[in-house]
């Protein structure tokens, strides 16, 4: 069928829902306007380090970070439907093996000091494996078991992480992060690049964005795939889709190592960001901030999970200069009642609580409110 | 593929049109099919190729020139491949409603006498079947859908890959007998049978000649015939209405070969609201029926908006009211003040709203085959959507008048096309038309020609009409419907009747009152919407008749009425009413397959109603001018 020709061109322009192809109804931008807004976006996301303060900087580095946590958790939590707090520990296990192929060696710690094009894929490979031997039993249990279970995941890693002292420094003694050298091109290091100046900050961003576009587009284009709609028949009802010939075993394994793969890379370079990763970073409370993300930003969705990540590392900075007008809270140590952390706290639970209540679609559900709003315009239904 | 016969002959048909334009651009697109999700083209050289195939599976088949092939099938592309396909053996196409019964099938298909069916699925055949022995010519049964067809076994019946497949064969043997058919066609080679709706008597079919469809083609594309501007080959068309009717075979099939505007067909008649969305024509082209439903649709959603959202359609209909005046003063073009309102409306609301009901990118709209109330068009109107009313019947292949760009006047049905002669007979007002468009006569009905065409070469139309400033032609009513008070005064019902139309409530109505001393009507309820101001009024009901009769309805009716009789003179007041105690069907004889109502078969059905109304016994559901009669259910 020949649908080349400029006479047919015309008439479908500027008729998005006349789809003349399956391929064209099921692209990820199968709209004109959201490829736009697309580019528009990634074009502010280019320019905007050049116009904050470092330390700004550095906070939406972070959120492109927990964005890329987010969203392979959102893949496993949101669309498979498998509640997990073993985030934590796969983003350690990403951290770590970056950091003993690019780090330095230092007394007994182990530093292979290989460039980035290794450690990288490796952070999210090396987590991706481990996944895939635990799998088989995290797909017997669900629900809640598989949350205790993973729960279990956690501490047992910490313990790990804790005396694996060549590998993590040990508790309370950490070590030095991966060096992100790509290509021995340092991206942590002042550069001039023609004749500009641009401080680490920025180019470790830069380099963060194109990792997370990459990320995000493959997780994007892995949602209209099969293998996500099986997760999603899972998550709907298990009998049903083992029923439909979805193998339970197959689909759980492949939720767990594809979103752990996301978390390796995510906590690779987070280690980067702070600078010196002790083992304690790879707590539980790390693995709630992402299922926050998740809930806050909305289940099964990959523009939700940015939204969320957005949210839950502006939200300390936000709390932080809110502290003033609230009674009672204050600095750590100052004798108030809340500090900042503590409050921080109890409002990410309330948040969670009442997502989960009252929005299960999260802020992605707000969004879609709203844009169902003008959508339905100039009616109400 | 084998090559495009080109026709060398002096003779235009449209078979050679399509011919034409499949040589020019093989592979543009002439039309799209939603099929499985996908709306699938189909190029000018698919087109022609199918049109050969089928009259090569004609031919193989002993179809002759001359000889009757009939369709039975919703729009499809197929409709156009058989239609086309039988023209080039020089048969005759008879287009079947999809909705005529079976006993209205063995009518059509007995009085043609067709000699091949082409039925779309299991539910066309099952009629044909059933009424099989009454139609004696009937040699083969071809159909396109093979769902729960396989169970049957009837000799007459073959699918149609296999009928294209007897084409292919006899392509083969013999690949320039089209080629000579194409070579002996001749203009008054009839191409079709077009029956009438037969609002009064038994369908009469219509023969439109190869000569009669170039004329008509011919102002169709010089602009005018049906749109105003001109079509072209940018245009898109959804194809929804019957292909049967004369009206819907001009907007599909020669609109699309005339001027290579692709056509969009609909999945089926209930998805067309979705699929007019999807496809967003250029032309659109509605009867009155479709114009009021989009309107009460719009009425309806709006009663259940939101605040902010109501208050946003109030301000910008009250400024499009503003904007449409403007407009109907420059008969239908913009100044530039109007321009300037419209613009910002168009942000707010027109965009939005004609998005919505898919007529964003509408630039030229037309209602014909039925009067419409000015009320509907003005609606359309506020948002930008000028539809030009136009005039036309199959006697003369839906060409006489139209409203063109810039000079439209409301409630006329626009300025004789160039080359046609407009007169109003004397004394009697019939509209009267002659051009080369005037159809050939009536299928084997010699009288009933005689009678519609005189020996000038008159058409008499039958319709009643009155000038409009010398220029715009103004359609009074039928000449048959036209009452005559026992006081002698000439009363136009349909004016009336389309008044009560306008409201979203009212479905169908018809007004009484020959010789009887004052006006009444029967009235027919639209569900849907009456339905959903039930419900928002906590009003609980069960059946239609159970609906109709409450006395919440009776009052809404009444008052619908009583808004009609203010803007009329008092002799054309209706005097009472009565709720019409089923919604009208074209299955029991009380419409006909376009949804006209017949006015004998319902006086005849509802003939209580009536009586109760002029014996003043008063006693069925319905009202008068000051109270309602409520009928509370005799326990049985």
């Amino acid at each position: 069928m020949t649908n080349a020709t400029k006479e047919s061109l015309h008439t479908t322009r500027g008729r998005p829902q006349l789809f003349t192809s399956y391929s064209r109804e099921m692209a990820i931008f199968n709209t004109k306007v959201k490829r736009n807004w697309a580019i528009v976006g990634i074009l502010a996301l280019v320019v905007l380090p050049f116009f904050l303060q470092r330390d700004m900087v550095a906070l939406i580095t972070t959120v492109l970070i927990f964005a890329i946590g987010g969203i392979g958790l959102n893949l496993l939590t949101g669309y498979a439907g498998q509640i997990s707090l073993g985030q934590a520990f796969f983003m350690g296990v990403g951290a770590y093996t970056a950091a003993t192929l690019g780090g330095e060696a230092k007394g007994d710690v182990i530093g292979l000091g290989l460039d980035m094009v290794i450690w990288l894929p490796l952070a999210g490979l090396v987590p991706a494996l481990v996944a895939l031997v635990l799998a088989p039993l995290a797909a017997r249990v669900r629900g809640l078991y598989l949350a205790i279970l993973t729960l279990g995941l956690v501490f047992i890693g910490e313990h790990i992480f804790k005396e694996a002292k060549p590998i993590t420094g040990g508790a309370g003694v950490g070590r030095a992060p991966a060096e992100p050298v790509f290509l021995g091109f340092d991206l942590f290091s002042n550069q001039t690049i023609l004749g500009y100046r641009i401080d680490r900050f920025t180019i470790f961003y830069i380099a963060c964005l194109v990792i997370f576009l990459l990320l995000a587009f493959a997780a994007r284009n892995l949602v209209r795939s099969r293998f996500v709609r099986s997760f999603s028949a899972v998550r709907d009802r298990d009998v049903a889709a083992e029923v439909m010939g979805v193998s339970l075993l197959k689909t759980k394994t492949l939720a767990f190592t594809i979103s752990s793969f996301y978390a390796g890379i995510s906590g690779a370079l987070l280690s980067i960001v702070i600078g010196r990763i002790s083992p304690e970073t790879w707590n539980i409370f790390l693995s709630i901030d992402f299922l926050a993300v998740v809930f806050i930003g909305g289940l099964a969705t990959i523009t939700g999970s940015i939204m969320g990540a957005i949210f839950v590392v502006m939200l300390p900075k936000l709390v932080n200069t809110l502290t003033v007008f609230i009674p009672g809270a204050g600095g750590v140590g100052d004798g108030s009642l809340l500090n900042v952390f503590e409050l921080q706290s109890i409002i990410f639970g309330l948040l969670i609580i009442l997502f989960l209540i009252l929005e299960p679609r999260g802020l992605y559900g707000l969004w879609l409110r709203l844009r169902n709003y003008f959508k339905a315009w100039p009616f109400s239904y | 593929m084998t090559a495009v016969i080109e026709s060398l002959t002096d003779t235009w048909t449209l078979v050679g049109t399509v011919r034409r334009r499949a040589m020019a651009s093989p592979d543009g697109v002439a039309m799209r099919a939603k099929r499985l999700g996908i709306w699938r083209g189909i190029t000018w050289a698919d087109y022609a190729d199918h049109v050969d195939l089928v009259g090569h599976a004609l031919l193989s088949l002993g179809i002759e020139a001359g000889d009757r092939v009939a369709i039975h099938s919703e729009n499809r592309p197929e409709w156009l491949f058989a239609d086309l396909g039988t023209n080039a053996v020089r048969g005759i196409t008879v287009g079947l409603y999809p909705t005529n019964p079976a006993t209205e099938v063995a009518y059509l298909l007995a009085d043609s006498g067709a000699r091949i069916l082409i039925a779309e699925d299991q539910e066309q055949i099952d009629k044909a079947l059933l009424v099989e022995s009454q139609c004696p010519t009937l040699e083969h049964i071809i159909y396109l859908d093979p769902r729960g067809v396989a169970t049957i076994d009837n000799p007459k019946l073959m699918g149609w890959e296999d009928f294209l497949d007897r084409g292919r064969a006899h392509r083969e043997t013999d690949p320039r007998a089209l080629e000579h058919l194409a070579h002996e066609a001749k203009p008054t080679d009839i191409v079709t049978l077009v029956y009438t709706s037969g609002t009064t008597g038994p369908p009469k079919g219509a023969m439109l000649s190869n000569a009669n469809v170039e004329f008509a083609s011919g102002v169709i594309v010089d602009g005018g015939g049906l749109y105003d501007p001109p079509p072209n080959p940018g245009d898109v068309i959804l194809s929804y209405l019957p292909l049967c009717h004369v009206a819907e075979r001009a907007v599909t099939t020669w609109t699309n070969a005339v001027s290579g505007a692709v056509v969009h067909f609909a999945e089926s008649i209930d998805t067309v609201t979705l699929n007019i969305r999807e496809v967003q024509p250029t032309l659109f082209f509605a009867v009155p029926r479709i114009w009021e439903k989009l309107k009460a649709a719009v009425e309806v959603r709006m009663a259940g908006a939101s605040r902010i959202k109501k208050l946003n359609y109030v301000v910008w209909m009250k400024v499009g009211q503003g904007i449409a005046d403007s407009m109907l003063a420059h008969g239908g073009r913009h100044t530039l003040w109007s321009r300037i309102r419209y613009s910002v409306g168009y942000v707010f609301l027109y965009r939005s709203m004609r998005e919505r009901l898919g007529l964003r990118r509408v630039r030229a709209a037309a209602s014909a085959a039925a009067p419409i109330s000015p009320e509907v068009l003005y609606f359309f109107f506020t948002m930008g959507v000028v539809i030009n009313e136009l005039y036309g019947m199959t006697e003369n292949s839906a060409v006489a008048t139209s409203n063109r760009a810039g000079r439209i006047k409301l409630g006329t049905v626009g300025e004789a096309h160039p080359g046609v002669e407009v007169v109003l007979a004397e004394g009697t007002g019939e509209i009267l038309t002659r051009h080369p468009g005037t159809f050939a006569g009536y299928w084997g009905k010699p009288e009933a020609t005689a009678e519609a065409i005189d020996a000038d070469g008159w058409l008499h139309t039958g319709d009643v009409g009155e000038w409009v400033g010398d220029t715009h032609l103004k359609i009074v009513d039928r000449i048959k419907d036209i009452i005559i008070t026992a006081g002698g005064k000439n009363i136009s019902p349909s004016e009336i009747e389309n008044a009560l139309k306008a409201s979203p409530f009212i479905r169908e109505a018809l007004v009484i009152g020959d010789q009887r001393a004052y006006l009444t009507a029967l009235v027919g309820i639209e569900e849907d919407t009456v339905g959903q101001w039930a419900r928002a009024k906590r009003i609980p009901y069960t059946t239609y008749r159970d609906l109709s009769e409450r006395e919440e309805v009776l009052k809404l009716v009444q008052g619908i009425i009583a808004k009609v009789n203010e803007a009329t003179a008092r002799v054309e007041n209706i005097r009472k009413f009565r709720m019409l105690t089923k919604a009208l069907d074209h299955e029991d004889g009380e419409l006909t397959a376009t949804q006209k109502i017949k006015r004998s078969a319902l006086t005849t059905a509802f003939a209580p109603l009536i009586d109760d109304m002029y014996s003043g016994a008063d006693r069925l559901a319905g009202g008068d001018q000051s109270d309602v009669i409520v009928v509370t259910p005799v326990e049985a």
